[in-house]
C-alpha cells in the first residue's frame, strides 16, 4: 500500500456487493465523501465472478477467512466491536474434476493401438502423421479437430478414435482458466425492469455490455421443450395444439382484468387457479413455471404478477425478455463501484477489519481499519461484515447452487444460445443457466452452467434429482444427447434477505442483505433505494451521471468541484454545448458498435438478434408482442 | 444517421498515481492543460477523433477514476481494451518500478492481444529526472513495447504518443480481419445501419 487512507467521510460502506455498490454509487452521485472498504482483495462479495483457477482456492480460503479479515487481537485496548460473523462464509462449499487430468499414456496408448489396427484398411500415412500432430497440438483442439472430422468422416472406427481424442482434458481446460468467468450469483435482467430502467436512467448501462437470452425451455414430462415466449412463438410451436394456442393467448390477454376481478379466494394457489381455467396441462405447465416462474405453492396472485412481469418486458431486446450482463454478473458490482469512484467515491480492498467505534448514544463513530482510524456519520455494512450483536438470530436460509462445465449445449443447435431452463422440483423451481463463449464467460466449445434453487439440505442434495436427469457423469450415462460433466462445483450461499437487519443496529449503521432466489436485481435494488434515502431522504437516487464531454474541468479547483458537488445540474460550459451535442450525436451512431450497451435502450426497437435474417423476424415479434400487450389492456 | 467515424478504439490509462495520467488525456483530448485536478474526479472517458490513412479512428481514452490509487482498479475495467497507455512519472523512481506490477495486472486482467505503450511522462522536468532514457527503453524493449517520453504540460510527444498506438492497433486489426475473412475486407466494419445491426459484440469479436 502506497498510502495510507484518508480519515473523515460522509459514508463508510463496508463490502462491495450489489447492495452496497448501489448505495455507493448513489452517495458519491450526490457529492457524499464515500469510502468503501471490502476485506477480500476482489469486489462483489457473494456476488463476486471468478475465473476458473480462482474459484478452487476459494474453498481453501473459505475457513480460515474470518480470522485474518477481521483480527480482533488489536494491541491497544481501545473499546470497540469486533466486525464479522459466520453469514460471510459459505456453508458448503466443494469443487470436483470428471476428466482427467491430461490424456494419460495409456489412453493414447490405445488410441494408437486403434489407429494402427485401421491402418493398413483405410489410413493413409497422412492421416496419421495429422493424428500424431493433433496429440502435440491437442491444446488448439477447437478448430484443429474440425478439420480432422472432414478429413476422415466417411471411416466409422476412425470416428471414434477421433471422439475419444475429443475428450476435454483438465490440462487443456486449465489451460484457459482465464477465459472462465464463474458467478458466484448470476442474475438475468428483466428487459423492463426495474433495474435495467436505473442502469439506463442512471447512465451506469455505460459500464457494461448485455447479451439478450436468445431461448427460454422447460423440463417437462421428463424432456427439454422450448417455451413459447410470444405470440409468435405460441404459433409457431408444434407442441402445443391449437386449441391450447387459443387457451393459452386467452388467459394471457385476459391476465389484466382476471388480476382486477379477483373472484378467486386468496390463498388459492396459482397451480389450481390454472386448473380452474380448465387449460391442459402443457400451458399449465408453461405458464406456472416458465412465464410465471412459480412453483407449486405460489400463490395465484404472486403467479399472476410474475407472470405480468416476464409478459411486460418481452419484445424490448431479443426474443425473450431477459439480458444477461457480458463477462458475468460481477461485472454488475463493478459497474457501480465505478460510478461511485468517478464522482469521488475511495475504494481500498483487502483491507483489515478491526471492529467499530459506538459513542454513548450508541451511535457509529468510527471504523478501525488496519493501524487507523477512520470517522464518519453513517456506515453501511454487509451482512457478514457486521457484528453479531447486531442480529438477534443469525440464522439464515441458504441459496443452493452448483456450477458445471459441459461439452456441449442441453439443446444443441446451429447458432451458439444463451439459455435459461426452467425445471420444476415440486414445491422449488430450479433455474439453469447455459451461458456459451460469447457470453464472455468460458472459452469456446464448452459451456458454463449455472443451477440455482432454494436450498433445504446440502446443495448436492438439493440439486441431485435434477444433475442426473439433465447431465451425464463420466463414462456410465451412455445416453449420448446428454452434455457430459467436466468440472463441478456445489456451494450453498445465506439468504440474508428475510433477516431482521434494523432492530438491534445502531440508527446510523444501516446492513446489506446479500443475494437472494429472484432473477433479477430488483429486491437488492429496493433495500439499496431504501437505505440510501433512510440516510439521505431529501437527495434524489441516482440521477443521470454527466457523459464525458458533459464535464468541464474548471480554471480554478472551486469550478472542478463544483463539478462534482452539482447534483443533477450539468456544468456544461456555454462554448462547449454545441459540441457536446454534436458529440453525443456521434455517441448514438456509435451504440452499435458499443454492443448491446444498454445505453441503445434510449429506442425500444433496437433489437439486437443474431443475424440479419432473423432481424426481420424479431421485429416481427416485436410488433406482435406490442399488438398482444395492447389487447391486454 | 451517417456514421462519423471507421473504427473505434477503446484505449485505457494505467499508471500510479500523480503520474499525470489525466493530464496526458486532457492534453489530446482539449489540448489543455491543468493542475487543479488534484485526484481524478469526474473524469470517465475522453473522446478525439482521428484520422489515420484516410480512416477515421475514434479513440474512447479510459481514466482510472482514481482506482489505481489503493490498487482497486475494477476487472471491468479492462473489458473491451484494445490498447493500454501504461503511464510513469520520470521524476518517480516508484512509478516506474511499479510499471512491472501494473503489466502484471494487464495480464491478468485484459485481452491478452492489448496493445500497450509505456509513456515516461513530465519529461520537461529534466532537472529532477531519476529514471533514465535508457532505462525506459530498456523496459520497454524487455516487454516487446513501444516507449516514448512525453511531457503533458509542455505538450511534447502526447500526440505521438496517441498516434503510434492507434496506428499499430489498426495495423494489427486489419491484419486479423484480413486473416479471418479476406475477400470482404474491412467491409462488415461499416454498420450501415445503426440501430438494426446484428448482434454487436459478435462482430467486434472478428474485429479484436
Amino acid at each position: 500500500m502506497d498510502y495510507d487512507l484518508p480519515t473523515g467521510f460522509d459514508l463508510i460502506i463496508v463490502g462491495t456487493g450489489v447492495v452496497e455498490s448501489i448505495i455507493s454509487a448513489a452517495a458519491s452521485r450526490i457529492g457524499k465523501r464515500v469510502l468503501q472498504v471490502d476485506t477480500n482483495n476482489y469486489y462483489g462479495g457473494h456476488w463476486a465472478s471468478f475465473n476458473l483457477e480462482d474459484i478452487q482456492n476459494l474453498k481453501q480460503e473459505n475457513n480460515i477467512d474470518l480470522g485474518k479479515q477481521f483480527p480482533k487481537n488489536l494491541s491497544n485496548e481501545e473499546d470497540f466491536i469486533p466486525l464479522g460473523n459466520k453469514l460471510k462464509c459459505f456453508p458448503y462449499f466443494e469443487t470436483e474434476w470428471h476428466i482427467a487430468e491430461e490424456d494419460s499414456i495409456d489412453v493414447l496408448k490405445i488410441k494408437q493401438e486403434n489407429l494402427n489396427g485401421k491402418e493398413n484398411v483405410v489410413l493413409d500415412e497422412g492421416d496419421k502423421s495429422k493424428l500424431d500432430n493433433d496429440k502435440k497440438e491437442h491444446d488448439d483442439c477447437a478448430d484443429k479437430e474440425e478439420d480432422e472430422s472432414v478429413v476422415q468422416g466417411e471411416i466409422e472406427e476412425a470416428k471414434e478414435v477421433e471422439q475419444n481424442l475429443n475428450v476435454s482434458t483438465q490440462e487443456l481446460l486449465k489451460k484457459d482458466y482465464r477465459k472462465f468467468v464463474i458467478d458466484l450469483c448470476p442474475k438475468l435482467h428483466f428487459a423492463r425492469g426495474n433495474f435495467v430502467e436505473l442502469l439506463i436512467s442512471s447512465n451506469i448501462a455505460r459500464y457494461a455490455e448485455f447479451r439478450s437470452v436468445s431461448r427460454v425451455l422447460t423440463w417437462i414430462n421428463g424432456n427439454i421443450e422450448v417455451v413459447p415466449c410470444s405470440r409468435s412463438d405460441v404459433f409457431a410451436n408444434n407442441k402445443v395444439s391449437v386449441v391450447e394456442k387459443r387457451m393459452l393467448m386467452k388467459l394471457l390477454t385476459s391476465i389484466e382484468e382476471e388480476e382486477k376481478s379477483a373472484t378467486v379466494p386468496q390463498n388459492t394457489t396459482f397451480k389450481d387457479f390454472l386448473k380452474n381455467k380448465k387449460l391442459s396441462s402443457n400451458i399449465i405447465h408453461f405458464v406456472l413455471y416458465a412465464l410465471s416462474m412459480s412453483n407449486d405453492e405460489t400463490i395465484w396472485l404472486e403467479g399472476m404478477k410474475r407472470t405480468k412481469r416476464f409478459l411486460g418486458s418481452l419484445g424490448r431486446f431479443g426474443k425473450t425478455p431477459f439480458l444477461f450482463s457480458m463477462y458475468g454478473s460481477g461485472e454488475i458490482t463493478q459497474a457501480f463501484c465505478r460510478l461511485s469512484a468517478v464522482f469521488g467515491g475511495v475504494f481500498a480492498l483487502n483491507q483489515q477489519l478491526h471492529g467499530i467505534v459506538l459513542n454513548k448514544e450508541n451511535r457509529f463513530e468510527s471504523l478501525k481499519c488496519g493501524k487507523q482510524n477512520i470517522t464518519a456519520s453513517h456506515i453501511v455494512m454487509s451482512v457478514g461484515a457486521a457484528p453479531v450483536s447486531f442480529f438477534k438470530n443469525p440464522t439464515s436460509s441458504l441459496i443452493s447452487r452448483a456450477v458445471l462445465i459441459t461439452d456441449k449445449s442441453l439443446m444443441d443447435s446451429e447458432q451458439e444460445h444463451m439459455t435459461l431452463l426452467l425445471y420444476p422440483a415440486g414445491n422449488k423451481l430450479i433455474t439453469i443457466l447455459e451461458l456459451g463463449h460469447l457470453t464472455g464467460t468460458c472459452p469456446k466449445n464448452v459451456f458454463l452452467i449455472h443451477i440455482t434453487t432454494e436450498g433445504s439440505s446440502n446443495p448436492k442434495e438439493d440439486l441431485e434429482g435434477c444433475v442426473k436427469n439433465l447431465f451425464a457423469f463420466g463414462e456410465q450415462d451412455s445416453n449420448p444427447r446428454k452434455p457430459k460433466v467436466l468440472w463441478s462445483s456445489y456451494f450453498s450461499i445465506p439468504n440474508t434477505n428475510e433477516l431482521d437487519l434494523k432492530s438491534s443496529v445502531p440508527s446510523n449503521v444501516f446492513l446489506c442483505p446479500g443475494p437472494d432466489l429472484d432473477l433479477d436485481y430488483d429486491f437488492s435494488l429496493e433495500k439499496a433505494r431504501e437505505i440510501f434515502l433512510s440516510i439521505y431522504p431529501d437527495a434524489e437516487f441516482l440521477p443521470r451521471a454527466p457523459d464525458a464531454d458533459e464535464i468541464v474541468i474548471g480554471e480554478d479547483p472551486e469550478t472542478a468541484t463544483e463539478v462534482r458537488a452539482s447534483n443533477s445540474n450539468l456544468d456544461i460550459s456555454k462554448d462547449t454545448e454545441k459540441s457536446v451535442e454534436e458529440e453525443r450525436a456521434i455517441e448514438q451512431s456509435s451504440e452499435t458498435e458499443l454492443a448491446i450497451e444498454a445505453r441503445a435502450s434510449c429506442s425500444e426497437l433496437d433489437t439486437p438478434s443474431e443475424t440479419d435474417n432473423t432481424t426481420k423476424d424479431a421485429l416481427k415479434e416485436v410488433e406482435e408482442c406490442a399488438e398482444a400487450k395492447e389487447n391486454m389492456q | 444517421m451517417a456514421k462519423t467515424y471507421d473504427y473505434l478504439f477503446k484505449l485505457l490509462l494505467i499508471g500510479d498515481s500523480g503520474v499525470g495520467k489525466t493530464c496526458v488525456l486532457f492534453r489530446f483530448s482539449e489540448d489543455a492543460y491543468n493542475t487543479t485536478f488534484i485526484s481524478t474526479i469526474g473524469i470517465d472517458f475522453k473522446i478525439r477523433t482521428i484520422e489515420l490513412d484516410g480512416k477515421k479512428i475514434k479513440l474512447q481514452i479510459w481514466d482510472t477514476a482514481g482506482q489505481e490509487r489503493f490498487r482497486t482498479i475494477t476487472t471491468a475495467y479492462y473489458r473491451g481494451a484494445m490498447g493500454i497507455m501504461l503511464v510513469y512519472d520520470i521524476t518517480n523512481e516508484k512509478s516506474f518500478e511499479n510499471i512491472k506490477n501494473w503489466i502484471r495486472n494487464i495480464e491478468e486482467n485484459a485481452s491478452a492481444d492489448v496493445e500497450k505503450m509505456l509513456l515516461g511522462n513530465k519529461c520537461e522536468l529534466e532537472e529532477k529526472r531519476q529514471v533514465s532514457k535508457e532505462r525506459g527503453e530498456q523496459l520497454a524493449v524487455e516487454y516487446g513495447i513501444k516507449f516514448i517520453e512525453t511531457s503533458a504540460k509542455a505538450s511534447i510527444r502526447v500526440e505521438d504518443a496517441f498516434y503510434t498506438l492507434a496506428r499499430d492497433i489498426k495495423a494489427k486489426m486489419e491484419k486479423k480481419l484480413e486473416a479471418s475473412n479476406p475477400p470482404k475486407g474491412g467491409h462488415q466494419l461499416r454498420s450501415s445501419e445503426p440501430p438494426r445491426r446484428p448482434t454487436n459484440w459478435l462482430s467486434r469479436c472478428t474485429l479484436l
